[in-house]
């Protein structure tokens, strides 16, 4: 695997974007920014997935972390308030000691990682090596259709991806949506108030003593959910 | 002092200035491995360092994609050099972004309902268990 020529250009453009972003990400002191920043390493990372022929992670990766998650994440800072640290009233990393210790430690860890790439860097295979798969490779090349513009070929890396999804990864892929389902309702559950939970019809009437135990409910409010829940019942 | 240049001279003549202009030429799957390993470096320094509950959720996304560039550069090494199901770290990929949707909408989840009960979001002033 060597990219070469205009790829390698793409390669470092993009690499060196995701690194920017990503620091500028952890320093930025407004937390809107921080998002912005992460958004634009995302995307800087998709580029590298498209340079690495993953089109369709890279079009994952766009749907879902930056149309998804990162519009979720924009919300929340939207929901709470950040002012704070923004008008310098707040640190905004925690204590000289920590924040040493912390940077000794990554950097550790980055001579660490260093060290180990650079050892195995000379025993991958080089691209090529491997007649068998390159001549494969070159036959299912050959195959394929030109795209609208006649450049380039359709790849068939989506196909690819989702047939091992199935084949292979079907049970994972069953537990995921599992997961998902209890993320929704879990999400839901958090993000509710004791007023919406007294909203709700099926509320458990356990519920009414312990919240007005708590003080978080005026006597009205209360009196008025217990009359409702009667009522529904 | 000729015998302390020597060496570096040695170096010099040896082609590391080649190797390395070789290297940024024709990124290889090294070149991949240690832009990942930066990443995951930046956001376990995020993770660890910053007070903003919402930035160490960000940092961990920069971790989670830090692993996936790693094994999307591995899945192509594998598609070039005639590996068994080469697509399977595609596959992984996919999962990953999966459980990340998920812990980003749990957790949050989580922060606004900390936010409700503690009017903060810095994780130094949430240090109890029960009040």
């Amino acid at each position: 695997m060597v990219l070469s020529g205009w790829e390698s250009v793409f390669f470092w453009v993009f690499a060196l974007a995701a690194l920017v972003a990503g620091l500028l990400t952890v320093m930025a002191r407004n937390a809107v920014h921080s998002a912005l920043f992460l958004i634009s390493a995302l995307v800087s990372v998709a580029a590298l997935f498209v340079l690495l022929g993953a089109e369709f992670i890279a079009g994952v990766q766009i749907l879902v972390y930056v149309g998804g998650v990162m519009v979720l994440f924009l919300f929340v800072i939207m929901l709470v308030n950040v002012g704070a640290e923004e008008r310098e009233q707040e640190m905004l990393f925690n204590h000289t000691g920590q924040v040493t210790a912390a940077v000794c430690f990554v950097a550790l860890l980055v001579l660490g990682l260093f060290y180990a790439i650079n050892q195995s860097a000379g025993r991958f295979v080089p691209s090529g090596e491997n007649e068998q798969a390159v001549s494969q490779r070159d036959a299912d090349a050959a195959r394929l259709h030109n795209a609208a513009t006649g450049v380039s070929k359709i790849s068939e890396d989506t196909q690819r991806v989702g047939a091992s999804l199935y084949r292979y990864g079907a049970l994972p892929f069953e537990i995921a949506s599992v997961l998902l389902l209890v993320a929704i309702v879990g999400s839901v559950l958090l993000a509710r108030t004791s007023k919406q939970e007294l909203a709700a019809a099926d509320v458990d009437p356990r519920v009414i003593p312990e919240l007005s135990a708590a003080g978080e409910l005026n006597p009205a409010e209360i009196e008025a959910a217990a009359r409702a829940h009667a009522a529904e019942v | 002092m000729n015998s302390l240049f020597t060496p570096a001279l040695a170096l010099w003549q040896g082609g590391v200035l080649d190797n390395m202009k070789q290297g940024i030429a024709h990124p290889d799957l090294s070149k991949f491995l240690i832009i990942g390993a930066l990443l995951f470096s930046i956001g376990v320094a995020g993770v660890l360092t910053r007070r903003n509950i919402i930035v160490i959720f960000m940092s961990i996304e920069l971790i989670l994609n830090a692993a996936n560039l790693n094994f999307i550069a591995f899945s192509r090494y594998l598609q070039e050099t005639g590996g068994v199901n080469a697509v399977a770290g595609q596959v992984f990929t996919v999962f990953i972004i999966v459980v990340a949707a998920a812990e980003a909408a749990i957790g949050l989840g989580l922060v606004i309902a900390l936010y409700r009960n503690r009017e903060t979001i810095f994780v130094d002033k949430i240090n109890l268990l029960k009040w």
